[in-house]
């Protein structure tokens, strides 16, 4: 089904142009709102199929409006921020958000992440048994790992890891969200602190170069995303 | 103190009653003398002398004790009017009766001091209970040390107590409480020795002062001899520290004894604990004022950042629309503005060093992924260029513990700087080992180099290279950034010049031992 609606949620009218003339080609209806109050029940009312968010909004904060909509809606939220600070996109990502661009940013930047997150939210269905990407394989049934044919094996840790990350190309995990997939249950007690060095361990299993990755790739200050197919 | 005269003469008021009182009995039982055995005199007496005792005291007991023995042996005891006694027994009921009567008027009398001794003690927990829920109950720390001062006062009936607060770096002192009369409270410099020393003072009525023992805390030693005194300097130490001075005053000290003292020492050792509660008071504001100012700067830098981006946002977007009408010109314009951004993080960066509101997330770091982080962010600018990474990625992890993305922008700096003053051509080289307790990435370039004079130079800001190559960018603000960032996570950028030309610059930062992880298998 293709898009139908975005929102655009930004107090600056100059902001709200640059997304609007970004998104009008793809979507036949753009719209507007000019606080966070106005964009949480414009997502109620209008259900789009994708909402743009700006953080700095004069009476709720951009966070707050995250959260509302995450309450009862899967919607795809791509937030714009111009403190550049990791903090914040890991807070953000938490809440629900499904990725974040600081500004200023350009409208192709704008147009390529969106188009990779609704690609991302549009494949639902059955779960894949079996993930592929430049000749890295992971059978799932099987629970087998090749690399150009070749076998590689990984602990539980180190599988569940990679799964996590593969099963979601392109999406950047925070290290919160990334312990929570991976550890919940097992019994590891500083697990969260040495998430990087199990990272560092699987990229010297499945890296060709494990100090130039082009698999498992880091956002620095927030967490790790499995390189979407270009 | 109530006055003690008073008591006194109600006292012998009372004792003059108990005496009427056994004249009377005695009248009365020589008016029917026949009648009586000698064992209802006795217990008459008895009740009289326990009477007596009871409700006056022992002296006047053991008076009436005496007196009863003397009248029994005189008027009831044959012969009569001598104190000769015709039958042996009667002696023996003598001695009896006054052996009773002092037996009984002491045992009434300890019995007395006991339950006297009881209640002053419950009224002396009740008065300290009481201060400490005063001390902890007023709602300013400083409005607790006049309270005290005041409950000192009022329990010992002393004329005056004041409490002298002295500053946190042991320096001045300051009277705290407010007493309404004008007396001068003043004391050339005693109160002054007091709080320096951490000895007891006292001051005589003639003017002369005795100096007592150092005052360990808890400390039960005797009072000092009080007699002669009309002043008590007491130094107040909280952990063997003199935090202030306690100054009682009272024209004679009258009555003040083991007990007063005792409860003097117990609530002094509240008035330090008042004092210290002032000073931790304020010492809690001031951290809260401090906090709340880099709250400020942090949020001013923040709203400045957001300020500059968003127009910056516009310009970029406006330009690509215009160039993707077909107009270069745009591309220009996106570059600069793109450039124009560096600028901002620059500043703001600087800023945030500057302002001391940096915040760091010190973490277990992994050198590969530093340099895997930084190599991707780089790779745009390269051109013709090749970054060389030697790294060991088959041995030892490389771990440390920074800010990854602190440290992400001081490497990222240094590769930068490398590409722009590198000729074409010759590769960027970046060495990354262990070295003590540190990570070292060493960055080697084949630029220009530095001349000796200018090799601290560099590391201020708006500072670049005089040799550097004509514009290549940046306000030269990379390597005063890049060495403050590094520092506030403990560790240094430093220069050397690289051999065969060129240089060399490294970023250290802190190590760590590689952690066990655990290992499973499938």
């Amino acid at each position: 089904m293709p898009p139908r609606a975005v929102l655009i949620v930004d107090d600056e009218p100059q902001i709200r142009r640059v997304v609007r003339n970004a998104f009008k080609a793809d979507f036949p209806r753009v719209l507007e709102a000019e606080t966070g109050a106005q964009g949480v029940d414009l997502a109620a009312a209008e259900r789009p199929d994708l909402v743009i968010l700006d953080l700095g909004l004069p009476d709720l904060s951009g966070l707050d409006v995250c959260r509302e909509i995450r309450k009862w809606s899967a919607v795809p939220i791509v937030v714009l921020t111009a403190r550049h600070s990791e903090d914040e996109k890991v807070t953000l990502l938490d809440a629900g958000a499904d990725d974040y661009l600081t500004k200023p940013f350009s409208p192709a930047e704008l147009q390529a992440r969106v188009r990779a997150v609704l690609r991302r939210s549009g494949g639902t269905g059955t779960p894949a048994t079996r993930l592929e990407q430049d000749g890295l394989v992971m059978d799932l049934h099987q629970r087998e790992l090749r690399r150009d044919g070749v076998a590689i094996h990984l602990t539980p840790i180190e599988w569940e890891l990679l799964r996590v990350l593969m099963s979601q190309p392109g999406r950047t995990l925070t290290h919160q969200q990334l312990f929570r997939e991976v550890w919940t249950g097992r019994a590891f007690g500083d697990a969260q602190q040495y998430l990087r060095v199990y990272v560092a361990q699987l990229r010297r299993k499945i890296e060709p170069d494990p100090v130039r990755p082009q698999f498992i790739v880091t956002e620095p200050g927030v967490g790790y995303r499995f390189k979407a197919r270009t | 103190m109530s006055d003690p005269g008073d008591a006194r003469r109600r006292e012998i008021g009372r004792a003059l009653l108990w005496v009427g009182i056994l004249t009377v009995v005695t009248l009365g039982m020589l008016s029917v003398r026949p009648q009586l055995e000698k064992a209802h005199i006795a217990l008459v007496f008895l009740l009289v002398v326990l009477g007596g005792s009871a409700v006056v005291g022992r002296g006047t007991g053991l008076f009436l004790a005496g007196a009863a023995f003397l009248l029994f042996n005189y008027l009831f005891l044959p012969p009569y009017y001598t104190l000769l006694i015709n039958n042996p027994l009667d002696w023996l009921v003598l001695a009896t009766f006054l052996v009773t009567s002092i037996v009984a008027t002491q045992l009434l009398y300890r019995a007395r001091r006991e339950a006297d001794e009881a209640r002053r003690r419950t009224a002396e927990i009740d008065r300290l209970a009481s201060l400490g829920a005063e001390t902890l109950n007023v709602g300013r720390a400083d409005e607790a040390l006049p309270a005290i001062a005041e409950v000192i006062r009022g329990t010992l009936g002393l004329d005056a107590c004041d409490i002298f607060v002295r500053a946190p770096d042991g320096g001045a002192l300051t009277l705290v409480t407010q007493v309404a009369d004008n007396r001068d409270r003043s004391s050339g410099g005693l109160v002054e020795w007091v709080a320096e020393n951490g000895r007891l003072v006292v001051e005589l009525r003639d003017g002369t002062t005795h100096l007592g023992p150092r005052l360990g805390l808890g400390d039960a030693s005797s009072p000092p001899d009080l007699a002669l005194a009309q002043r008590l300097l007491l130094p107040l130490e909280v952990r063997h520290r003199t935090v202030g001075v306690l100054q009682v005053t009272d024209p004679t000290f009258e009555g003040f004894g083991a007990s007063s003292w005792r409860i003097l020492l117990a609530l002094s050792f509240y008035a330090a604990l008042g004092i210290e509660r002032v000073r931790l008071a304020a010492e809690a504001e001031h951290a809260a004022a401090l906090r709340e100012t880099d709250r400020l700067k942090d949020a001013l830098l923040a709203s400045v950042s957001h300020d500059l981006r968003t127009p910056l946002t516009t310009i970029k977007a406006l330009a690509h629309e215009i160039r993707l009408t077909g107009d270069d010109r745009a591309a220009t314009i996106e570059e600069q503005a793109d450039r124009l951004n560096r600028l901002v993080a620059d500043l703001l960066d600087l800023s945030r060093l500057n302002a001391g509101v940096l915040s760091l997330r010190l973490e277990l770091n992994l050198a590969e992924d530093l340099v895997g982080a930084a190599a991707d962010q780089v790779s745009g600018i390269l051109g013709s260029r090749r970054l060389e990474v030697k790294l060991d990625s088959t041995g030892e992890l490389l771990i440390g513990r920074f800010d990854f993305v602190h440290a992400l922008r001081v490497l990222v700096n240094l590769l930068e700087n490398g590409v722009k003053y590198s000729p074409s051509g010759a590769p960027i080289v970046l060495r990354v080992a262990r070295a003590g307790p540190s990570l070292c990435f060493e960055v080697e370039d084949r630029g220009p180099g530095i001349p000796p004079a200018d090799r601290e130079g560099i590391f201020a800001p708006f500072r670049r290279a005089a040799a550097s190559t004509p514009d290549v960018g940046g306000a030269g603000l990379g390597l005063a950034i890049a060495r403050g960032l590094a520092r506030a996570q403990g560790g240094d950028v430093t220069f050397a010049p690289r051999d065969n030309g060129g240089s060399r610059f490294t970023l250290r930062l802190p190590a760590e031992a590689a952690p066990t992880v655990p290992e499973e298998h499938l």
